[in-house]
């Protein structure tokens, strides 16, 4: 609490004394620090939730890789600054990826005007800035010292769109999120909730160019009995950004979630899933795709906790690094004693094409109910020769044949999205990461 | 048309030598049985024409009409019309078996100074093998040879040979792994190229294949050369001898 | 091999008390006074008449543990363990302080000791079980009792062909130029919290060093018993094989029925110069602890094989059912190009006892490779946690894995956890991870038991098959005792 009070009243130099009284200061965690002093300064009115939050990075500081969970992601070491706040407040949307698709754009952190939907077409969209801070307050969190983003998120966050799909809706237009980041930093946050036997699909683009940037983005999705949700997440930053993504979902009874993440090219990733499957005969089906070059760092860290009965859940990850990438996969399926009748399966593929690039693996299983199947696989190769000399040996040269197959690799997945016209949209980011990096 | 002189060949990375001194030459539209009891290098043989890697060669020369092809790989051999029939088709996911073969096809044409074939062209080539070959058109959907059992693979093998317009067919014990029924539909499919300008290299390690596709001579390949040709009378004695005592007298 | 009913009929035999070994050595002891320091050190150094530079050695590993933390990132829950509360060093009263030299000499009360135990220390004979008379079944034993190696059996015979096989005690007195090339140059000093403390306080263990082309002519094996209460046993052992040598390793180990919970933190180095090959084989049975999880050992181990020449192989085996807390990674550093390591494991968990074992596979050579496969089984209240690392470095081009975990899950109450840590920095790598968790299937059991079995002798003849993979790979006198075992510790964990 003693810290509360002095952020009511932040001063930098009471803040780095008070505070991190084992280790140095990273440059990075000194300008967050700086940045959120500099909000109230700002005129920003700042929620306790905030505080509160502010508090926990304050005690724990940036993650390194001595705690379990940040192993393969140090950012004390990794994060090296910052991106500033810009002032540019303004900035415009893009253009949707399917023509009919129900736009919500944030940009540079800032929502931009609301849709033009009717509201009768069974769904309400709000921007977070609209809400009193008593009900931006009781936006879901989970702080805790490993949940550096929450942290950072609740601290920083103060725009969003909140989006309500009502009951018994199927919606047939695609709601499509656009968070647009050219350079600068911004924090922002997505609760969405899928009412009781409501059927939706949503795309969340993440976009912006190669300058500095550093964001953080939360979406959190509540799905009640019965809803089913397609939720696609496709990703193109530039090479000099830094992402921290959290994507939290908390199904009940016999509510149907698929995820596809797609990420391409980018700076440094950190890209959480985590997935509460409550009630029973819930499903989770997770299909990513990872194409990695340059000096990208991509790191996917998904927990699945089966928490309820005949709960299923699917995960396949498939990734392909090259250049002096790095791809890092964390994946734990957690099983509760309830549990019993459970079916996970997580696999995750990694095609290594480059000498200096690198894939780390961590898939986990936990375990405490008996009457359970679960298993993970993992695999890290480069391209099997023997197909390659397969395609050659009917006349396609190497090159070609290499791509033929780095492609056969991923499509699999995309095609069992079973929507062509979504289909058709990842296989085309499928073949410009193709064309420019194999 | 196929000449291999003296050709000695290791395994890349190891000392093993596999073919020590082979000398083969098939001419146009010959059909050249080679036969040989297991480790002889029959595989080995195949992978070395079609450009595999991993082989190192290090004595002789494969000439393909006249030309040595050994700086080529194995997508240029092919463009040049040597197609292997694989003993173990690849299984691939993520690759239609329609749209690979498309591909290929096309890729091979434009090699070789032709326009690409048109879709309903295509496709009207595709029937007419898959129908000769008593095939599914619903299997050209699936992914290239997944799920396939052993004869649909082979099938598909020879359903790309007489797609792709080969001049020199390498076909590496296709008839393992087919009953007698699916080996007379697959050896009428290779007849059927025989009117064309096309040779054979039929490795096999069974005579019975050789009762549909007549061989014009038989080779006799036991650690890595051929040490005994002949007619296909050569392929009946071995039915009845086996190999021990043609070993014995060239040993 | 007739393992099933072998196992079946063990498990019938048992009673309520399933720990055969709980029973306590009344044997007078001589022992270090309480808790640690640097007084405590210099106390086991000279009593072992060591020299100068072992106890600098182990000074130093002191100095550096006095300030290290706990490593707490295991699955493992337990209470703080107060290190001050054990007794460092504890040993039969014996009149000559460097031992008996026959086995004439041992204490009669010893002897029926390990007879209890089954373990054979008159030459003639091998491990109970298997009473084979033959060349192949003969077993040299190093017995450790306590804090002390009371004898080495098979010792002259193994001079003949040039093999060294003592306590290490003996060989930092006798061959001081291997033990100080070695030692250390595994598990370094201070690798880790555990092993940093053993480094600073072993007491005892065994060495062997199998010189170069050299075979050697029977399986070596040490026994490792905890009887003092309040002991922790620290053993240090040491295996080198020369150019071209080969071995075969055994190591068991047992500990009475006590309440309060005993510490045994051992370090093994194994070191395969080129074209060398170690096998190393546990059957790790300490004191369990309880019905209600009280007592038992806490077991944190450090072992390590370093494939240091090209074209060695070290392969480890484990079987564990004992201690109330596992904290093990039998590892292999293969350095050597076309080196090879392996590991195979049983964990088995029942009351409430904690694994978290697994191995570590580190690729540093060309054409490296290695082999992981683990069983878990788990029962009762318990845990039981694979973690494995495999990492390929950027130099190790060609480098191969495959890892195979299996869980089973028997009963409502426990946990089976598998934590793989998957590395790799070389395109030309090929991994391969594959883990499944499962109860035993109804059909299966339904099937066995339509057969005429009673469910639990049904289940032990499932379990067999579950493990049979890596029983398998144990020297055949460890195979059937292994198997009993694992029948035993599973006993009462249906219901």
């Amino acid at each position: 609490m003693a810290i509360l009070i002095l952020l009511a009243k932040p001063s930098e130099e009471v803040l780095r004394v008070s505070v991190f009284k084992k280790k140095s200061l990273t440059q990075a965690e000194t300008e967050i620090i700086e940045n959120f002093s500099a909000l109230e300064k700002r005129g920003r009115q700042i929620i306790a939730a905030s505080k509160v939050a502010m508090a926990f990075f304050l005690k724990h500081g940036l993650p390194s890789r001595k705690m379990e969970d940040w192993h393969y992601t140090d950012l004390r070491t990794q994060l090296n600054r910052v991106a500033p706040y810009s002032s540019e407040a303004d900035g415009r949307s893009v253009a949707p990826l399917i023509p009919d698709n129900i736009v919500l754009s944030t940009v540079n952190g800032k929502a931009l005007s609301a849709p033009l939907v009717s509201p009768l077409c069974g769904a309400s969209f709000t921007p977070l800035d609209t809400l009193t801070p008593d009900r931006k307050a009781t936006l879901p969190q989970r702080l805790s010292a490993e949940n550096m983003i929450a942290q950072l998120n609740t601290a920083f966050f103060h725009d969003g769109w909140k989006v309500d799909v009502f009951e018994d809706v199927s919606l047939d237009k695609i709601i499509e999120i656009q968070n647009i980041q050219n350079g600068a930093q911004s924090h922002v946050c997505f609760p969405v909730s899928a009412e009781k036997n409501s059927n939706v699909t949503v795309i969340e683009r993440q976009i912006g160019d190669d300058q500095d940037s550093f964001l953080s983005s939360v979406s959190h999705l509540d799905l009640a009995e019965d809803a089913r949700v397609l939720w696609i997440i496709i990703r193109r930053r530039g090479i000099s950004s830094t992402e921290l993504n959290q994507f939290n979902a908390r199904l009940n009874k016999n509510a149907c979630l698929k995820l596809y993440v797609m990420n391409i090219g980018l700076g440094l990733l950190r890209q959480e899933i985590n997935i509460d499957l409550n009630g029973n005969h819930a499903d989770f089906q997770l299909r990513s795709i990872n194409l990695l070059s340059g000096k990208s760092h991509i790191d996917t860290t998904m927990t699945v906790r089966h928490l309820a009965r005949a709960t299923t859940s699917k995960e396949i990850m498939r990734n392909v690094v090259t250049d002096s990438a790095c791809g890092v996969f964390q994946g734990a399926i957690r099983v509760a004693r309830v549990a019993q009748k459970v079916n996970a399966q997580m696999v995750c593929n990694s095609l290594i094409l480059s000498e200096n690039a690198e894939f780390d693996a961590k898939p986990e299983l936990e375990i405490f109910a008996d009457d359970v199947t679960c298993g993970h696989g993992a695999t890290v190769t480069s391209i099997d020769y023997d197909h390659l000399f397969y395609l050659m040996a009917r006349g396609i040269p190497e090159s070609q044949a290499r791509s033929m197959l780095i492609k056969a690799f991923v499509s699999e997945l995309v095609e069992e999205l079973n929507r062509k016209e979504i289909e058709d949209l990842l296989q085309m980011n499928v073949e410009q990461w193709l064309q420019m990096h194999i | 048309m196929l000449e291999i002189k003296n050709l000695h060949t290791k395994i890349a990375g190891t000392g093993m030598e596999i073919l020590r001194g082979l000398n083969l030459t098939i001419q146009n539209t010959e059909i050249a049985a080679v036969m040989g009891p297991n480790g002889s290098g029959k595989s080995t043989l195949s992978h070395v024409i079609a450009g595999r890697k991993g082989y190192e060669i290090t004595a002789g020369d494969i000439l393909y009409n006249g030309q040595s092809i050994l700086a080529m790989d194995a997508a240029e051999r092919a463009a040049l019309g040597i197609f292997l029939a694989f003993q173990y088709p690849m299984e691939i996911s993520g690759i239609a078996t329609m749209e690979f073969l498309k591909v290929a096809i096309n890729l091979q044409r434009r090699a070789r100074g032709k326009s690409e074939l048109q879709v309903p062209e295509f496709i009207r080539r595709v029937k007419e093998a898959v129908e000769k070959l008593e095939m599914d058109m619903s299997m050209l959907r699936r992914p290239l040879n997944v799920g396939f059992s052993g004869g649909e693979k082979k099938r598909t093998e020879i359903l790309q040979m007489m797609m792709l317009e080969p001049h020199c067919c390498i076909l590496d014990e296709t008839d393992s792994g087919l009953d007698i029924d699916a080996l007379k539909i697959v050896a009428d499919g290779i007849n059927t190229l025989r009117t064309v300008d096309c040779s054979f290299l039929v490795i096999t390690h069974y005579q019975r294949l050789l009762d549909y596709i007549i061989p014009d001579t038989v080779h006799v390949l036991y650690k890595g050369k051929i040490i005994k040709s002949g007619d296909r009378s050569l392929a009946f004695y071995l039915e009845n001898n086996g190999y021990s005592d043609i070993i014995s007298k060239a040993v | 091999m007739p393992v099933a009913p072998e196992t079946i009929r063990q498990v019938r035999e048992i009673d309520v008390d399933q720990y055969r070994y709980g029973f306590e050595t009344k044997i007078e002891t001589e022992k270090a006074p309480k808790g640690l320091s640097e007084d405590i050190v210099r106390y086991i150094s000279r009593f072992k008449e060591e020299p100068e530079w072992m106890l600098q050695w182990r000074l130093k590993a002191y100095r550096r543990w006095l300030n290290m933390n706990e490593p707490r990132w295991a699955r493992l829950r337990y209470p703080k363990i107060s290190f001050q509360d054990y007794y460092y060093y504890a040993a039969p009263k014996n009149k000559d302080q460097k031992g008996p030299k026959s086995l004439a000499e041992v204490d009669s009360v010893l002897l029926e000791t390990y007879e209890k135990l089954g373990i054979p220390l008159r030459e003639q004979e091998i491990l109970a079980g298997v009473h084979q008379q033959n060349e192949q079944g003969r077993v040299a034993v190093d017995a450790v009792f306590d804090s002390v190696s009371i004898i080495t059996t098979f010792k002259e015979e193994l001079a003949r062909s040039n093999v060294i096989f003592c306590s290490i005690s003996e060989a930092i007195r006798e061959h001081p130029g291997l033990v100080k090339e070695y030692i250390g140059s595994v598990v370094p000093m201070t690798d880790n919290f555990y092993s940093t403390l053993n480094s600073a306080v072993f007491t005892d263990g065994s060495f062997v060093y199998i010189p170069k082309g050299v075979r050697c002519p029977m399986e070596l094996s040490t026994y490792f018993r905890i009887n003092e209460r309040n002991t922790g046993q620290f053993e240090r052992t040491l295996i080198i094989a020369d150019e071209g040598a080969y071995v075969s390793y055994l190591e068991g180990c047992t500990a009475p029925q006590r309440d309060e919970n005993q510490l045994h933190a051992a370090v093994v180095e194994l070191v395969a110069l080129k074209n060398a090959e170690i096998k190393y084989s546990t059957v790790q049975n300490w004191y369990p602890g309880d019905k209600e999880g009280k007592g038992g050992i806490y077991n944190f181990v450090t072992k390590r094989g370093d494939c240091r020449g090209e074209n060695s192989r070290i392969s480890w085996t484990q079987v564990e059912t004992g201690s109330a807390i596992t904290w093990k990674y039998p590892s292999c550093l293969l350095r050597g190009d076309y080196s090879c390591g392996e590991f195979y494991s049983i964990a088995v968990s029942n009351g409430y006892q904690q694994i978290d074992s697994g191995t570590k596979m580190i690729h540093l050579g060309k054409k490296t490779s290695s082999r992981i496969i683990s069983k878990g089984i788990s029962s009762g209240f318990s845990s039981n946690t694979y973690r494995g690392q495999v990492t390929v470095h950027r130099n190790a081009a060609n480098a191969r894995n495959f890892t195979r975990c299996d869980s089973l899950l028997i009963g409502h109450d426990c946990g089976a956890h598998t934590i793989p840590y998957v590395e790799a920095k070389n395109c030309t790598a090929q991994l391969e991870h594959e883990a499944t968790t499962s109860r035993i299937s109804e059909d299966q059991l339904f099937y066995v038991m339509q057969r005429g079995l009673p469910e639990e002798e049904a289940i032990a003849l499932i379990v067999n098959g579950f493990v049979k993979e890596v029983i398998q790979k144990l020297p055949m006198e460890f195979a059937v005792e292994a198997q009993k075992l694992i029948g035993i510790s599973l006993e009462g964990s249906i219901g």
